[in-house]
């Protein structure tokens, strides 16, 4: 399949329904079986699917529908971490999750979710993964003897399954890292930890780093600038960052980007329900293309639609896709 | 019958309370009172904490007919204070009615609207005026709304606690600071600034820390002082006469601040209110039986009232709500006289009651819930909740509060200075409001949707008493991030 020029993707999650939260609400109360569950996440991925193929998306993902929110969903397939179930009371609340010795290796049951994928769309499609320093960070650690050893153990086990799931057709995988932000002093690990992860996978590697989009707002503010040069010893294909929001000004930053990466740049601003127009986008890829060239620029929202209102999520996917077409069409002439 | 005891005046509540039970029976005895309706009465005594509040000494309360006569709720409250000896009897059986019919409507009473929603009230237009014309009423009262205040002064301006506010602001910067992260301007609000005697102190105290401790954050401060009347900000500047160039003045409505400060998002590091939440439109829900009302209100004015004032301020009875509705449009100027006017509505405020009735939420699909809270939170938040319970809604509160949180910067924290219940099993100990402060609302506030309402909003909300002067009754609310 090929790709347009200026290839418009998202970042990972799509519109979380309000019917949806409820369900899941109600599957942790007991008061639906799992099957039941199971049957309205696909439906949900069919729909999250759906809009993004009418919004025009080039690259699509399953929304991420399936998810309480980007920790637990890999806490719950990583064996050896344990988890209070018991510490949640709405479905979008971390659990208390903890790891107590060595994690052992076993299939995670993702290579599933992008199947589903793959099968529901004639669209190229992305999968997306939280990477191990995210995850270190919020799962507690007992048992190894630093944030560093545990996120490297981490990325070991989670490195077959990126490897099966490239194996099951994924051209595109991303590595979502929004906790580089909150604490950059972690960087030259977490790199190493992103590196270890995506050993040896066979399909294009993205990063994905932003200040965060926990309950739709940000969680950390500062500049990009903290990215240079730990970044650039990541062995991934693209850094998939947050522009719209934040003003662009940090473009600048990667100016002097080496050629071996591709820059994904957040035209979107998702954490707010103002739904850009096209010439918005446009403006702001036209500032991408002023540092970068267009052979080396993804276009996508700031962060996962998640939190932003099913119609206005659709609004803005479409209003990227119109606003990617005018600047495409700038650059035929 | 269930007689619930509420705020104990002990003298007058318990020789009231023999008086209550022995009136229905007789009441029960002589066929005013059917035996069905005995059965299903509740009773409350002393609900209303506030001494000048929106109640006649007896009120009943009925639902509107969504179930069959005799499974809906039926509810008597008395308030001890304003009973008279030998005046129970007659005010019982005039809100009772006749063996089960509702009274009729009392001609000499003077409406002053239907029935509505509390927020939607007209009593929130005369405390809205109040803030408006607050100097044409200091004026002919003679004394300042702090005055007003139970205690006489405000606890927003209690030294300890700014200086433990600023310090604990201090040590925020600071973490930002060692994190490279405090961004170049500082924004701080405060809102509904009063006199403007508690920014005039925070910024004291902020001063003098940062001299102390060398660290330089005042002179990139960017101190927003916000009140939706610009009276109220001319009056609070001379409060910040140190500090005006820091400072910026704007009016806003505490409601949605966000609507004037939108270019602010996610920048303000520190939020401020004080006993700004306990004057916002509220309104009232019950549950009764399992079920969800919607408490309404209708504003009127009694008869003796009525006629007092028709008789002082030569209004005939028949216009006074005609020109309540012209003093709220056009100020107390617009009588023609401005003592005159300002006496009509100081008169009027007085004699205000408010008639309620039950309203099953069924019945109004088309009531909304504020800040962005569901229906279904609500029935999760219910489901923890005592299964009768009456409480507030707080919308106005709810409202502020969702459109405040999205000015806040990642690491910033909302404080807010009030009078909360914390949790609904309070409810359980009592109903508090809405009272009348001299010429404003007050009204105690549901903290605990207002943390259901931060926790979905990525805020962990918690309370904490105040303890800087004993005996005060309220508490700070103050927001953390929520992971």
């Amino acid at each position: 399949m090929t790709l347009s020029i200026l290839p418009t993707t998202v970042v990972g999650s799509y519109s979380m329904p309000g019917w949806l939260e409820r369900l899941k609400t109600e599957f942790y109360a007991r008061r639906i079986s799992r099957r039941d569950l199971d049957e309205i996440h696909d439906t949900a991925v069919k729909a999250a699917i759906k809009d993004q193929e009418v919004a025009g998306i080039d690259i699509i993902t399953d929304g991420e529908l399936r998810r309480d929110n980007m920790i637990d969903y890999f806490a719950e397939r990583l064996p050896g971490v344990q988890i209070d179930h018991a510490s949640k009371k709405f479905h979008y609340d971390f659990y208390d999750s903890k790891v107590l010795g060595k994690l052992p290796t076993a299939p995670l049951g993702l290579v599933d979710d992008f199947k589903f994928l793959r099968a529901n769309t004639e669209r190229e499609a992305k999968f997306c993964v939280t990477g191990p320093h995210s995850l270190s960070k919020r799962i507690r650690n007992e048992h190894y003897p630093s944030e560093e050893e545990f996120a490297m153990d981490l990325a070991r086990v989670m490195n077959p399954e990126l490897k099966a799931i490239a194996k099951a057709g994924a051209r595109f995988i991303q590595i979502d890292e929004p906790n580089y932000s909150g604490f950059p002093e972690d960087l030259t690990w977490g790199v190493k930890a992103l590196n270890a992860l995506v050993d040896g996978v066979e399909a294009k590697i993205a990063v994905h780093i932003c200040y965060g989009n926990r309950y739709g707002k940000p969680s950390w503010e500062g500049s990009y600038q903290y990215l240079l040069p730990g970044i650039l010893e990541a062995k991934v294909h693209q850094l998939t960052l947050e522009f719209a929001r934040r003003g662009g000004e940090d473009l600048q930053v990667f100016r002097e980007l080496p050629p071996r990466f591709e820059l994904g740049i957040g035209v979107i601003d998702v954490k707010t329900q103002a739904v850009e127009t096209p010439e918005l986008v446009a403006e702001r890829i036209r500032k991408a293309l002023a540092v970068i060239p267009a052979e080396r620029i993804f276009v996508l929202p700031d962060c996962g639609c998640l939190h932003l209102p099913r119609d206005v999520a659709f609004a803005k996917l479409s209003a990227m896709v119109e606003g990617t077409r005018l600047v495409r069409k700038e650059l035929k002439h | 019958m269930i007689v619930q005891l509420n705020h104990l005046q002990k003298k007058s509540a318990a020789g009231t309370t023999q008086e209550v039970v022995d009136t229905f029976y007789s009441l029960l005895e002589e066929g005013h009172i059917e035996q069905e309706q005995f059965a299903r009465l509740r009773v409350q005594l002393d609900w209303i904490q506030y001494r000048q509040n929106f109640r006649e000494c007896v009120m009943a309360t009925r639902a509107t007919s969504d179930v069959p006569e005799q499974f809906s709720p039926l509810e008597v409250h008395i308030d001890t204070r304003q009973v008279t000896p030998g005046c129970l009897r007659e005010a019982i059986l005039r809100t009772m009615g006749n063996a089960g019919d509702p009274p009729p409507p009392d001609p000499e009473r003077v409406l002053l609207e239907d029935f509505r929603s509390f927020r939607e009230s007209i009593a929130w237009g005369f405390n809205r005026l109040y803030w408006h014309r607050l100097a044409d009423w200091e004026q002919f009262t003679g004394r300042g709304y702090e005055q007003a205040l139970p205690g006489g002064k405000s606890d927003a301006n209690h030294p300890a606690a700014v200086a433990d506010c600023v310090a604990d602001f201090w040590t925020l910067l600071r973490d930002l600071e060692n994190r490279k992260q405090l961004p170049e301007e500082i924004f701080v609000m405060e809102i509904g600034v009063g006199m403007g005697t508690r920014s005039g102190l925070w910024l004291d105290r902020f001063h003098a820390l940062d001299r102390e401790r060398g660290t330089n954050y005042y002179p990139r401060l960017k101190f927003l002082l916000g009140d939706y009347s610009l009276a109220t900000l001319e009056r609070s500047r001379p409060a910040v006469k140190e500090h005006l160039e820091l400072c910026s003045f704007v009016v806003l409505d505490a409601l949605d601040p966000l609507k004037n400060l939108a270019f602010l998002r996610h920048k303000i590091l520190h939020i401020h209110l004080t006993n700004v939440y306990d004057n916002l439109p509220d309104e009232e829900f019950a549950r009764r039986d399992g079920r969800l009302y919607a408490v309404q209100v209708r504003a009127y004015i009694p008869p003796m009232d009525a006629q007092r004032i028709s008789k002082e301020l030569e209004i005939p009875a028949a216009e006074i709500p005609r020109t309540v509705n012209r003093l709220l449009e056009g100020g107390p100027d617009y009588l023609s006289d401005r003592r005159r006017g300002v006496a009509f509505w100081q008169e009027v405020w007085k004699a205000m009651r408010l008639e309620e009735r039950l309203v099953n939420l069924d019945d109004l699909p088309g009531v909304s819930i504020p800040g962005d809270l569901r229906a279904s939170q609500l029935e999760d938040v219910l489901a923890q909740a005592p299964s009768d319970v009456r409480f507030h809604l707080s919308s106005g509160a709810l409202e502020s509060f969702h459109n405040t949180l999205p000015l806040l910067h990642p690491r910033g924290f909302l404080q807010v200075q009030d009078i909360f219940v914390t949790h609904f099993n309070e409810y359980r100990l009592g109903f508090h409001g809405p009272g009348k402060l001299d010429g404003s609302i007050v009204n105690w506030v549901n903290g605990a949707l207002l943390r259901e309402v931060g926790e979905r909003a990525g805020y962990d909300v918690h309370f904490a008493p105040f303890h800087y002067r004993k005996g005060s009754k309220t508490s700070i609310l103050y927001t953390t991030q929520r992971e």
